[in-house]
């Protein structure tokens, strides 16, 4: 019975910091529809902030609350200084370009984080008031976490008032509804959005700050702060702030009695409850359709011109006579572009003419890897069966889960990718018996006949290229012209009978298995599989590598992937601050070129040829 | 007070106003007049600069305002009333009222959500009530009153006619009348002639994005070659 109650305490701890991050998450969504993945560095930069605060003031109750307000303060002029300089200027650009701005602002967070605090996980000083207990039965529990618990109604009662009570908060709702009739009775967006923003950096920093005296600052919150806060605000509908709160309760509640009842499944619980919430509800708990979402929606793929032909056949062969030329580090890197193209390509297929934007792509890849991994541990099968095995395994299992993915469509959509990735992440991490865990799988080797770099590079390229130019032959047929017919409108394209659902899911299977079939290669390129092959993180990587290239065009994916891997190895080998580069190389690229690279190159192209 | 000259507009690539010529004084309603499709949403939403004009001049109170943006036109004293009535469905009617409100400007009677009550009794009567829950006729008188809440000096209203019951559209008919009375200028795109013609002082008559007729709305209620061949209606009482 104490034990019970413990956990609703723990749980209630869990949901109120959960509730601190989605809150502004969810408010600065519903106004500027900007997917903010800063907000998780945001909540790094409080946890720091406020470290270095409290490290100075007197370790009372008093210093603590201090501490807090003014890491409050500094978050709120950081979020309003990022709003201004930064996301004003992408309000207009496709919203998955905003998402990759404010990626490049995570990178930079990292490595700015890092530079001025260091790399150590940094813990608060425990006087004997934080760390006291209260007895419940014989169970203890901490004094500071009831704080945290009370802090919960009362910051979701003053945000309440604050949105029903006063003109401000007004406003803001009605920008969520309609931004665009806001302005036009005379309200000053920019100013809106500038304080909205500076509300949700306060509420993130609060967050940050109440993280320390549990656990600690450190390098890796932004991340799995902004994933947590993600799933709470898509499950409790974007831009809903009750749904947050509710949403909140809901996982903070499953995960410690989660917890209690199915121990190993923990990390995956969180994902699993997003996604049957997903297919029940499309619009989350409490949410409403969104409508008027980012700009416009990217342009048709066209066929490549003559000269770009020629630029690939050239590039092509001299792929084909790489290995005579390259030492073996270099054709190890070139083989890893090569996969990492396909890898591209096959986000770009569902993206592009398929209009399904996923933040959880990786887990193809992964689920590639580990099919033939297993291929080769369990079934001690050849690499070729193994191989086949990779996009066998990731097509089967896309078409299952792509069923209810292709109900939705935006965020929405991105989410539910997301939940699954990191469901199967969780698998991979959490299942030690079958998968290893975090040691992974080892000893996966290729053929003899693929086992020198040459011949692996050859049969990369070989793969590549069939792989890539298949997806590209497909878009040509009356396949693709049905699948950017449902991208375009749905409503249309079924009008026409264009069976849209069938269409998209045909397409994200596909993209899928081809995924798969790049894990798979890599599996046997690096001899061995790990859970990273599944996280955010590579998802992460090809969305970058497909927004970089541009997702307008079919080559842009390639030259993605080629400037991405190219770009990331250079940092790696030049510079310690190889994020902070990155970073603002993709906001610079983002604001520059938001057609990405491919895009400009054709822009320019058009430009220069005479008419 | 508002002088429009030579205005060009486009979607994407497509161009769809034409050089439209129009201007409009205080206390007088003009008409802009066209069949679905001829422009005249979009004219409106080029004056109020939801959609920014590629060319041409639009002066108002005294300020250019071609090209700015939204919320300083209507900073200026120009009110809109879209289409689509665009009603903030999730809040109530007094905060609908609430987001329109401006300060007060010098030469116009201040608008306060008791007078605009009394103007329409039907909002009175449900303050509280969530614009999501109101009826079509509600909601444009609404959007109406919301736009009003900014004092405006000059107001355009896109169709406010539209879909509504010949009741409410009398009413609607009596509002514009009290606004003329004001001194408020009023630019009303319409495609109901009987409803348009009973109101207006002049007529607009736009055709394919390009003004195609102008003069006063008394000599179009008699020149039916022209009705038929722009607006295709009969004859107008
Ligand atoms: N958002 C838009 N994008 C592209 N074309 C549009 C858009 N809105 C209207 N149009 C086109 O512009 C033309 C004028 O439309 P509109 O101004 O709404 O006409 P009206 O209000 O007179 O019915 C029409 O041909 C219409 O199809
Ligand atoms: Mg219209």
């Amino acid at each position: 019975m104490d034990a019970l109650a413990v956990s609703l305490l723990t749980g209630l701890a869990d949901a109120a910091s959960l509730f601190l991050v989605a809150s502004g998450l969810t408010v600065i969504f519903g106004v500027t529809r900007v997917v903010n993945f800063a907000h998780g560095s945001l909540y790094l930069l409080g946890a720091y902030i406020g470290w270095s605060l409290l490290t100075r003031l007197p370790h009372s109750p008093l210093g603590f609350l201090l501490g807090a307000l003014a890491t409050i303060i500094a978050l709120a002029v950081i979020g309003m200084a990022l709003e201004m300089a930064l996301l004003r200027r992408v309000y207009r650009v496709p919203e998955l370009f905003q998402l990759l701005a404010t990626f490049g602002v995570v990178l930079m967070v990292q490595d700015i984080a890092q530079y001025f605090w260091g790399a150590e996980d940094l813990t608060l000083p425990r006087p004997p008031w934080l760390r006291a207990f209260v007895l419940i039965g014989n169970q203890r529990f901490p004094r500071f976490d009831l704080v945290i618990i009370i802090l919960f109604p009362l910051v979701f009662g003053v945000l309440w008032l604050l949105f029903r009570r006063t003109r401000w908060g007004r406003l803001v709702r009605a920008a969520t509804e309609d931004r665009e009739m806001v302005a036009a009775l005379g309200v000053d967006q920019r100013r809106l959005f500038t304080s909205v923003f500076a509300l949700g950096a306060g509420l993130a920093g609060l967050g940050g700050v109440l993280a320390l005296p549990d656990a600690s600052a450190n390098l890796q919150m932004d991340l799995s702060s902004v994933t947590d806060a993600f799933v709470v605000v898509v499950v409790g509908g974007l831009g809903s702030l009750p749904g947050a709160a509710l949403a909140s309760l809901l996982i903070g509640l499953l995960q410690s009695f989660g917890i209690m009842l199915i121990p190993r499944a923990t990390l995956a619980l969180v994902f699993v409850v997003m996604a049957v919430v997903l297919i029940l509800r499309p619009n989350g708990l409490l949410g409403r359709p969104i409508s008027g979402s980012g700009g416009g929606t990217p342009a048709l793929v066209r066929p490549a011109p003559m000269a770009l032909r020629a630029a690939g056949g050239a590039a092509l062969c001299a792929a084909l006579l790489a290995p005579f030329y390259l030492g073996d580090y270099a054709l190890a890197i070139a083989t890893e572009m090569l996969i990492a193209m396909l890898f591209a390509a096959s986000l770009h297929f569902m993206m592009g003419p398929g209009g399904m934007a996923s933040f959880g792509h990786a887990a193809w890849f992964g689920i590639g890897a580990y099919a033939s991994a297993f291929a080769a541990h369990l079934l001690a099968a050849p690499m070729p069966l193994g191989l086949a095995l990779a996009p066998l395994a990731a097509g089967v299992l896309a078409v299952a889960f792509g069923a209810f993915v292709v109900r939705l469509s935006g965020v929405y959509l991105a989410m539910l990718t997301l939940a699954f990735a990191e469901i199967a992440w969780a698998i991979a991490f959490q299942w030690v018996d079958l998968t290893g865990g975090d040691n992974g799988i080892l000893g996966v080797w290729p053929a003899p006949w693929a086992a020198g770099p040459r011949g692996f590079y050859w049969l990369a390229l070989g793969v590549t290229v069939g792989g890539t130019l298949a997806l590209r032959h497909l878009l040509a047929t009356p396949f693709g012209y049905s699948l950017r017919g449902a991208r375009d409108s749905r409503l249309r394209a079924e009008a026409i009978g264009i069976p849209a659902a069938r269409i998209q899911l045909a397409a994200f299977t596909l993209a899928g298995a081809a995924a798969g079939l790049a894990g798979g290669l890599y599996a046997y390129a690096k001899g061995s599989v790990f859970p990273t092959y599944i996280s955010l993180g590579h998802s992460v990587d090809a969305l970058l590598m497909v927004l970089l290239g541009g997702v307008a065009t079919m080559s842009g994916p390639i030259l993605g992937a080629l400037a991405y891997t190219g770009l990331y190895d250079l940092l790696l080998a030049a510079t310690s601050l190889w994020r902070l580069v990155l970073g603002a190389a993709i906001i610079v690229l983002v604001l520059a070129f938001p057609e990405g690279i491919a895009g400009a190159i054709l822009r320019l192209w058009t430009r220069l040829r005479p008419a | 007070m508002l002088e429009v000259a030579g205005l060009c507009s486009f979607y994407g690539r497509a161009q769809i106003l034409r050089d439209i010529a129009l201007d409009c004084a205080a206390g007088e309603v003009l008409v802009l007049l066209g069949r679905n499709g001829a422009g005249k949403s979009t004219t409106l939403k080029s004056l109020i600069g939801l959609v920014r004009p590629q060319a041409g001049s639009i002066r108002f109170a005294g300020a250019e305002i071609a090209g700015a943006e939204p919320h300083r036109i209507a900073r200026l004293g120009l009110g809109y009333v879209p289409e689509e009535r665009r009603i903030f469905t999730t809040l109530t009617v007094a905060e609908n009222l609430d987001i329109g409100r401006q300060p007060p400007r010098p030469g116009i009677r201040p608008w306060t959500p008791a007078r605009l009550y009394e103007v329409f009794p039907n909002l009175g009567a449900m303050p509280a009530r969530i614009g999501g829950r109101m009826s079509g006729g509600e909601q444009q008188m609404l959007a109406i009153a919301r736009t009003l809440m900014g004092n405006p000096r000059l107001i355009l209203l896109d169709e406010p006619s539209e879909g509504l019951a010949p009741l409410i559209v009398e009413q609607m008919a009596g509002a514009i009348a009290a606004l003329k009375r004001e001194g408020v200028g009023v630019v009303l795109a319409e495609q109901n002639l009987y409803f348009a013609l009973g109101l207006a002082d002049r007529a607009v008559v736009i055709e394919k994005g390009a003004v195609v007729w102008q003069g006063s709305a008394a000599a179009l209620a008699h020149d039916e070659a022209t009705r038929q061949r722009f607006l295709a209606v009969g004859a107008a009482s």
